[in-house]
């Protein structure tokens, strides 16, 4: 399994005397991979670092067992849209997408099909044959993704890749970070939308000065934070019933009655006692029409682990 | 009742004179120049001449030492206007290094970072701009032209006498408008090269390539077409036959002070209508 | 090297040379290159200009020009020579003394003559030639080694192999290429490369232009005699000085611009440094780049009549290495600046500043 994954073990990169990132040690697997963490927290340190932008001071990295330190090798199994905003702007982006896939070895029939393909799965195909300095910003960034899967990597590697992208374009570009995913690749993105992250993400890296908070699947890392006791919303016919009865349980810490009295907002240190409890409940006839968490998503997980809003 | 009228006041306190808030421009940069380990570099590697002057005025003043030397040599070591025109050409080339060191990051970096419109929205015009940022490379190019070359003048009259400096205050005062006339036009040209390609280092290497280039080109048109005139694109030595006329030094063959100085001026407007058309409160987006 | 890794390179080379040739940016670097081809040909317009209108008011004969001797009456001459191409009288006032001056001008095809009479008498006879293909030639020379090699390929390289690296840094866009599955020598070759060839392709042609130029306008039986000779080796032998130059400025450049944040210091260093060059002692003279370059230069440029005295007194250059040693220093040079390259480019990192 190792060699299909992205390893990072115990990295740390300075600029100077300021951090970028401290020990970090990851094992990712293939799958959509979201970094959240606040501004200047080492997201893009983390990315430069996995396509060898930048090398580290202490520790390895491999990337599906290739070391950042032979581009030659890396670079034809990863892509990377970066978040500078910046483009050869005397090029059109077909002659930018082509250009760069003639480095690739392609002849220059390959390179051009290849780069019409990638324009045409970002969307870009109208503006292809048009200057770079003539986009907007999200065509800027729509150039760049499709730099970054023009040659079909295995790794992609994408820093805010959804900013700036009209709704109708990011849904069909988290959809095709799905077909990646699915077709057993890495996708590895930071994003400030943390309901976006929520929704692709099949695992989180939550990292905050330079450091990782937390890594994994959302729910799983949810449940290893004992501290915080988990929420959900219970919508009872019978509501104020239900809540005496939650009440008596010892993991439920406390129960709140919403202003209609037909809803809950229960907190429980154990996920597991409370399912049963409240399907032992359910059954007894009170009305039960929903169950749902509240907290077991990157919001919360980033609330509860780093505090504040992410950006 | 609109919210502004319910919450905004508009600030009724004292402010300061116009002429005044242009200051702001120049009080950080100064500070931040001066934090830069290389322009303090040069700026102190530019005092070994006006050292090594004052050493040869003292020496020339010293007549009990230069006894049974040679009428020739004691001749060579008299300070008139060729020693204060050779001291200038030298000053003025540290003077040109240091612009182009310290200029392009006075606007380039408020080019490349849309600060323009944030400046030109405070109460001060293009011009207090403009003159704000020429003030400071006014005071950096100073220290090393006209103060140093004052002094020398001062150290040569007090050494040399009052009858001295009533023959010669037209050097002291040739020197003051020399190097005036200089650091206005390296300034122009910093400024003006950095308003243009935005980037520091690209701007550093224009303001160098303005003056090394273009006396270049005049030496080449020189010798071609065997005409002395091509110095009226050449800065340095069109400022150099201005310089010679102010001191009363005997000029190169060619067009004389007037005609340098008239290219001078047409060069000093190129520069302010650079100036003028790049620097506009707009924001470029890219 | 592998058969993929020189085609990267040769991709790259052409990608990058094409946008150097072609971008607006390079728009200057045209500029310093055609402008000493740009002077000669407007010489050659006023010797065609000049020689057209004094041939269109009559010519003599060489001999009946060397005729001319001192202490001839302005009768007797004018009498011989016939009607001159330019005339006038003017009072002279000196002192006590005060005479009327006529100034007349005689051309032969190639030469002119200016005769002074004063009083009606010979006072001053001057020949000026108004083609001279040996003083152009030394002309050249001069033009070329003090100003095109030193200022115009200077300047003109600087702002091609900079822009290489520290330009692409500057407009963020230099991760793209580390992007590219290469291994970072190749990018470094294949960007050297470019710049080369779009610099000696530049300054190459700019210098065999201005040689051609330099020779247009001038007494066909001589300019034969000149390509029969040595026309042919001369124009070679520059066209090599000016790429040899960009090879040698290149590499300094390039590196330069890859090692350190602000490139333009030790530029302008390396300018003085080329610039003082014959003022310096033998041995540092050999550390330079327009040491090698001028030896490969066929003709030595005169000294500038114009030096002042004290620079005179310093100016001393040294001899200069034969032209193979000249060519293998260089390139030895070039090679070590390159090599101290690669090892650079190997730990770059993409750290874009707001410079």
């Amino acid at each position: 399994m190792n060699g299909a994954e992205v390893i990072l073990e115990d990295v740390s990169k300075f600029y100077g005397e300021v951090l970028g990132v401290n020990r970090v040690s990851l094992h990712i697997p293939p799958g959509i991979t979201s970094l959240v963490g606040p501004n200047g927290s080492g997201k893009t340190t983390l990315m430069n670092l996995m396509a060898g932008l930048i090398h580290p001071d202490r520790g390895s990295i491999r990337v599906r067992g290739i070391s950042p330190r032979d581009p030659e090798r890396l670079m034809r199994i990863t892509g990377y849209a970066t978040q500078y905003d910046a483009a050869p702007r005397s090029m059109t982006g077909f002659e930018f997408i082509s250009s760069l896939l003639a480095l690739h070895g392609h002849s220059r029939s390959r390179s051009a099909q290849l780069a019409v393909q990638a324009l045409e799965r970002v969307g870009l195909s109208d503006a292809a044959h048009r200057k770079v300095a003539g986009y907007s910003k999200g065509m800027r960034q729509r150039v760049r993704l499709a730099q970054a899967i023009a040659h079909d990597p295995e790794v992609l590697i994408l820093d805010e890749p959804l900013n700036g992208l009209d709704p109708l374009v990011r849904a069909e570009t988290i959809e095709m970070f799905r077909g990646e995913a699915a077709r057993g690749r890495h996708v590895i993105l930071s994003s400030h939308v943390l309901q976006e992250v929520d929704i692709i993400s099949d695992q989180v890296i939550l990292i905050a000065n330079g450091m990782i908070a937390a890594e994994g699947e959302i729910r799983s890392v949810r449940e290893e934070m004992h501290e915080h006791p988990s929420q959900f919303l219970v919508r009872a016919r019978e509501a104020s019933r239900v809540a005496s009865l939650l009440f008596l349980q010892d993991h439920v810490t406390e129960v709140r009655l919403s202003e209609d009295r037909q809803g809950l907002l229960v907190l429980t240190r154990s996920r597991e006692a409370f399912s049963q409890a409240l399907a032992s409940i359910a059954l007894d006839g009170y009305g039960i029409e929903s169950v749902a968490p509240v907290d077991e998503n990157v919001d919360a997980l980033y609330k509860y682990l780093i505090g504040g809003e992410p950006s | 009742m609109p919210v502004y009228r319910r919450g905004y006041q508009r600030y009724a306190g004292p402010v300061t004179a116009h002429r005044h808030r242009m200051l702001a421009f120049p009080r950080h940069a100064w500070k931040r120049l001066m934090e830069q380990r290389l322009v303090v570099l040069v700026m102190l590697a530019s005092f070994f001449w006006p050292l090594l002057c004052a050493v040869f005025v003292y020496l020339s003043n010293r007549a009990d030492l230069l006894q049974g030397f040679d009428k020739a040599f004691v001749a060579f070591l008299e300070v008139k206007g060729r020693f204060f025109l050779i001291f200038m050409n030298v000053q003025s080339a540290a003077a040109v290094i240091l612009a182009a060191l310290a200029g392009p990051g006075l606007v380039a970096p408020d080019l490349t970072n849309n600060a323009l419109p944030l400046y030109l929205s405070r109460p001060v015009s293009r011009f207090d701009y403009v003159l704000g940022r020429w003030l400071v490379l006014a005071a950096l190019l100073s220290p090393v032209t006209w103060i140093p070359g004052l002094l020398l003048f001062a150290i040569q009259s007090g050494m040399a006498g009052w009858g001295w400096f009533a023959a010669n205050w037209r050097l002291g005062a040739g020197v003051l408008l020399g190097f005036a006339a200089w650091i206005l036009l390296v300034s122009l040209v910093a400024l003006a090269g950095s308003a243009l390609v935005r980037w520091r280092i690209i701007a550093g290497a224009l303001v160098l390539a303005f003056f090394f280039v273009l006396a270049g080109a005049a030496q080449i048109i020189r010798q071609i077409l065997r005409t002395e005139w091509s110095v009226l694109m050449d800065p340095g030595g069109a400022m150099y036959r201005i310089w010679s006329s102010l001191l009363g030094v005997e000029a190169p063959e060619g067009p004389g002070a007037l005609a340098c100085g008239l290219a001078l001026i047409a060069m000093a407007l190129l520069l302010a209508w650079v100036l003028e058309r790049r620097l506009r409160p707009v924001e470029v987006v890219s | 090297m592998t058969p993929l890794r020189l085609r990267q390179a040769l991709t790259l080379a052409w990608l990058e040379a094409r946008r150097a040739f072609l971008s607006r940016r390079s728009f200057w670097v045209y500029l310093l290159a055609l402008f000493p081809a740009f002077v000669f040909f407007m010489h050659g317009i006023s010797v065609k200009i000049q020689r057209d209108r004094l041939s269109s008011r009559g010519v003599i004969s060489a001999a009946l020009m060397d005729s001319v001797r001192e202490s001839e009456t302005e009768a007797a001459v004018i009498a011989r020579l016939g009607k001159p191409v330019n005339d006038f009288a003017f009072d002279r006032r000196a002192k006590q003394d005060r005479a009327l001056v006529r100034r007349v001008n005689y051309f032969d095809g190639s030469r002119i003559l200016v005769l002074t009479f004063a009083n009606g008498v010979l006072e001053s006879k001057r020949v000026r030639t108004l083609v001279n293909l040996e003083e152009d030639r030394a002309v050249f020379a001069m033009v070329f080694q003090n100003f095109y090699l030193r200022l115009a390929v200077f300047f003109g390289c600087l702002g091609i192999f900079v822009n290489l690296f520290r330009g692409k840094m500057m407009d963020k866009t230099l991760h793209f290429w580390l992007l590219a599955p290469m291994r970072r020598e190749v990018l470094l070759g294949g960007k050297y490369l470019a710049g080369l060839l779009a610099a000696s392709l530049i300054f190459g042609l700019g210098a065999l232009l201005s040689f051609r130029l330099m020779l247009w306008e001038k007494p066909p039986a001589e300019l034969a005699l000149f390509w029969q000779q040595h026309g042919p080796a001369h124009a070679f032998a520059y066209t090599a000085a000016a790429v040899l130059a960009c090879v040698g400025y290149g590499s300094v450049f390039l590196a330069t611009g890859l090692l350190l944040r602000n490139p333009i210091i030790p530029a302008a260093v390396l300018l003085l440094w080329e610039g003082a060059n014959p003022f310096l002692p033998s041995m540092l003279q050999k550390l330079s780049v327009i040491y090698y370059v001028q030896a490969l230069c066929p003709v030595a440029p005169p000294p500038d009549p114009n030096m002042p005295a004290i620079m005179q007194f310093l100016f001393s250059p040294a001899n200069p290495p034969s032209r193979l040693l000249a060519v293998t220093g260089l390139l030895l040079v070039t090679a070590l600046v390159l090599w101290l390259a690669a090892r650079a480019v190997r730990k770059i990192e993409i750290n874009y500043s707001t410079d």
